[in-house]
């Protein structure tokens, strides 16, 4: 009897923690949500002509208004596109260190996107940049794949797949550095630029056609997002469970690669925010990809704008490459997320 | 009631790219069955599980569940027919308890994956089946082995499957909760008619509570029956290879299955010696099989570097030993001789005979004159390196004067305690 009586409290007990825990996220939710408005709002009051609101009477006013405005798209489009891509890859591959660089594709992208920045001119390479980009990049990832399948029956293990991730990665490198050296000055120029990595506005076409295909993928991504939870479980258990478990891994990794090319033919090869961006919102709130991947996608967006901020305002007039600022940034700040918050992220 | 067919196997043989694992296995468990699956490890039992799943598809054969061949079966459809817990679920990531039962509710949920208050319901109702309400806010990855199985278990519940494999999954609990989640599975079997295939390792747990069992060995099904069909101690002893024992109480009718460590605690230091010949490691496994059964060993002769020589210097059996690669000389013989005689009986190992080891069976000659008993590994001939074919001929000349042959492990362990029973 007293034993009974026992279970019933601890139910009570539950249910009482359920709402406070509810209560307790949904205002981490707000928190999250001012602080991203706020940090938007911060970054676009930074840049190398100075810290504030532009004189909007003078002409050059609302043009660098506009500029820290499209620069903020720039950053959005392309830290969400990382983020997102990251989460997907980090559960299909139930790795914490996956992401698009890891595993070779941000590589595969970028020697497409070299190559179309020598080869074409004008508003075709413009165009065309984002889709060689993605063909390039999924061919790396086919690659990779086929590398790591290499002796295993069947599926290849997750180790195998960033081993040669990590050398296909350097191989794609390798090349992209003998075209530039066999490149002319100008081309030699751009392609180095490109690969700092930089926000500075794309064609408005490019911006659109990337924005297109970046909501296709999100929107395809968050749709998974259910079966990406039972994919953490492994691929046998999803199978057992009722879902086509290749055609869900198959149909994640594409657009987690879309993602991945989009990024890179939107603003180079910027690291760190498809590591630390989906580790930082697990650790906040937890690993359900219901609300991780929209969560990713802003605060992945949110972060890379703040660090573009923090690139063209500390040395200006220098701007300095933001994938340096994410990565001294990202860094330490992920450390203590990692040293503190691990526990719930993450258990390797 | 008619019983329908829950799952059938047809002539099916399975495996992987190179590795044929399944051969040519038919069985039929009825619906409302509780059939434990029984073999030693690496006989197929999982790559079955696999195979009943869908995860594998057949080389050859047909799996049926409830009829239908399960490679056609949707997922979704397949999900609410059978569930599987594995060995071991792991989780990287830090779902929560709720957060991971909820899980089995995948395949029927909307495309948002909006539980319903249906899911929300089987949740619940699975969650408190197997005890684990209370740990519904905690992190999966946080909880003990026992506790992640009964997760695991109310995961699988939540599909509402009309049969439930488990892949050892109860092997890793402590006493208490195996016999608690094997009492979960006897009331949904009994009250629910779910069917259930339980891959067992424990004989007599598995005996008490299934309907049947299904014996596997070496990728084929070799018996399948009632428990009291299927456990018989000759061919249980033969396919585990080992010597196991079993006793029904003739009060409950409950089977009872012991093995080797059981009969060896009851049976004290055997007193009895045996000098086994040997070479090229093939005495490694006799002398460690003899040892644990109680004998004392000598072995001899070898050549030193030899491993088994290493093996016997490891394991402190006496050794006559010659020079490495050198033909066995008389001096060393007539040292061998001696332990022979000290000896109760002599066992030849599988060892490979060429013109230098040739002379190790006058040993066994020797033990057959002075009225020892003496087992010959069988198969000398294929291990006969000897100018024409000298040791099998002195192998058909030793059987003729009373050499027993010996084939495996377990059959020679038994011959050998033969004498001492009577």
């Amino acid at each position: 009897m007293s034993m009974k009586r026992l279970k019933c409290s601890a139910v009570n007990a539950d249910n009482s923690f359920t709402t406070q825990s509810r209560s307790r996220v949904a205002l981490r939710m707000l928190l999250f949500f001012s602080a991203l408005m706020a940090l938007l709002a911060l970054s676009m009051l930074l840049g190398p002509s100075g810290i504030g609101i532009p004189d909007m009477e003078s002409p050059s006013g609302g043009a660098i208004l506009s500029l820290r405005f499209s620069r903020l798209l720039m950053g959005m489009m392309t830290g969400a596109a990382l983020s997102a891509s990251g989460v997907v890859f980090q559960a299909l591959l139930r790795n914490p260190l996956a992401e698009p660089y890891v595993l070779g594709v941000s590589g595969g992208a970028g020697l497409g996107a070299t190559l179309t920045i020598l080869a074409g001119t004008g508003v075709l390479a413009s165009f065309s940049l984002p889709i060689v980009a993605f063909v390039s990049a999924v061919v790396t990832l086919m690659v990779v794949y086929g590398i790591a399948s290499q002796g295993s029956s069947g599926q290849p293990s997750v180790y195998s797949l960033i081993l040669s991730g990590v050398i296909v990665s350097s191989i794609c490198s390798s090349i992209i550095m003998f075209l530039v050296s066999t490149a002319s000055v100008e081309g030699m120029h751009n392609v180095i630029w490109w690969m700092l990595g930089s926000l500075q506005p794309v064609s408005a076409g490019q911006q659109l056609l990337s924005a297109a295909l970046l909501f296709g993928a999100l929107a395809g991504i968050w749709l998974l997002s259910p079966r990406l939870n039972a994919l953490a479980l492994g691929r046998e258990m999803a199978h057992y469970q009722g879902l086509h478990a290749d055609l869900v891994i198959v149909v994640g990794l594409l657009f987690a690669t879309l993602l991945a090319a989009i990024a890179v033919s939107l603003s180079g090869m910027i690291g760190f925010v498809g590591l630390i961006v989906p580790h930082v919102m697990r650790a906040i709130f937890g690993p359900d990809h219901r609300k991780l991947v929209p969560l990713a996608a802003l605060g992945g967006g949110v972060f890379l704008v703040v660090c573009d901020a923090v690139a063209r305002t500390l040395l200006a007039p220098v701007e300095i490459p933001v994938g340096v600022v994410t990565a001294l940034a990202g860094g330490p700040f992920f450390l203590i997320i990692l040293q503190r918050r691990m526990k719930q992220a993450w258990i390797a | 009631m008619m019983q329908h067919d829950a799952m059938t196997f047809k002539n099916v043989s399975a495996g992987y790219k190179q590795r044929k694992v399944l051969d040519n296995v038919s069985f039929t468990v009825k619906e409302g069955e509780f059939v434990s699956l029984i073999g030693p490890n690496g006989c197929g039992k999982s790559t079955l599980l696999k195979t009943a799943a869908a995860l594998l598809k057949p080389l050859s054969g047909t799996v049926e569940l409830f009829g239908q061949d399960v490679q056609h079966i949707k997922p979704a459809l397949r999900a609410s027919l059978l569930g599987v817990v594995p060995q071991k679920i792991e989780s990287p990531m830090a779902f929560t308890v709720d957060q991971i039962v909820m899980n089995g509710r995948i395949s029927s949920m909307g495309r948002w994956g909006n539980p319903s208050p249906v899911d929300h319901d089987l949740v619940e109702r699975s969650m408190i089946y197997t005890d684990v309400l209370d740990l519904r806010e905690r992190f999966f990855t946080e909880l003990s082995g026992g506790e992640q199985q009964r997760v695991a278990l109310a995961m699988v519940l939540a599909q509402d499957p009309k049969i439930i494999m488990l892949d050892e999954s109860i092997s890793h609990l402590d006493i208490n909760h195996r016999q608690e989640v094997l009492q979960i599975l006897m009331n949904l079997n009994r009250e629910k008619q779910m069917t259930i295939l339980l891959v067992s390792h424990d004989l007599t747990l598995s005996a008490g509570i299934s309907d049947r069992f299904l014996l596997m060995e070496a990728g084929t099904l070799v018996k399948a029956g009632t428990p009291v069909e299927v456990l018989e101690p000759v061919v249980l002893s033969r396919v585990y290879n080992c010597d196991l024992h079993v006793q029904q109480d003739p009060y409950t009718g409950y089977l009872q299955v012991t093995g080797a460590i059981d009969s060896l605690r009851r049976r004290q230091k055997l007193n009895r010696s045996v000098h086994v010949i040997a070479g090229g490691g093939s005495g490694i496994e006799l002398y460690r099989r003899l040892l644990i059964e109680g004998y004392e060993v000598t072995t001899g002769v070898l050549n030193r570097l030899d491993s088994d020589a290493e093996a016997a210097r490891a394991l402190n059996i006496p050794a006559v030993l010659e020079q490495p690669f050198s033909p066995v000389g008389s001096d060393v013989i007539a040292q061998a001789l001696k332990m022979v005689d000290d000896a109760d009986a002599v066992i030849l190992s599988q060892v490979p005979f060429g013109s230098g080891n040739l002379v190790n069976l006058t040993l066994a000659e020797a033990a057959l004159k002075s009225g020892k008993p003496v087992f010959l590994a069988d198969g000398i001939a294929t291990r006969d390196y000897t100018e024409g074919k000298a040791a099998l001929a002195f192998s058909t000349r030793l059987m003729q004067s009373g050499a027993n042959a010996w084939h495996s492990m377990s059959e020679l362990m038994t011959h050998l305690q033969l004498p001492q029973n009577r």
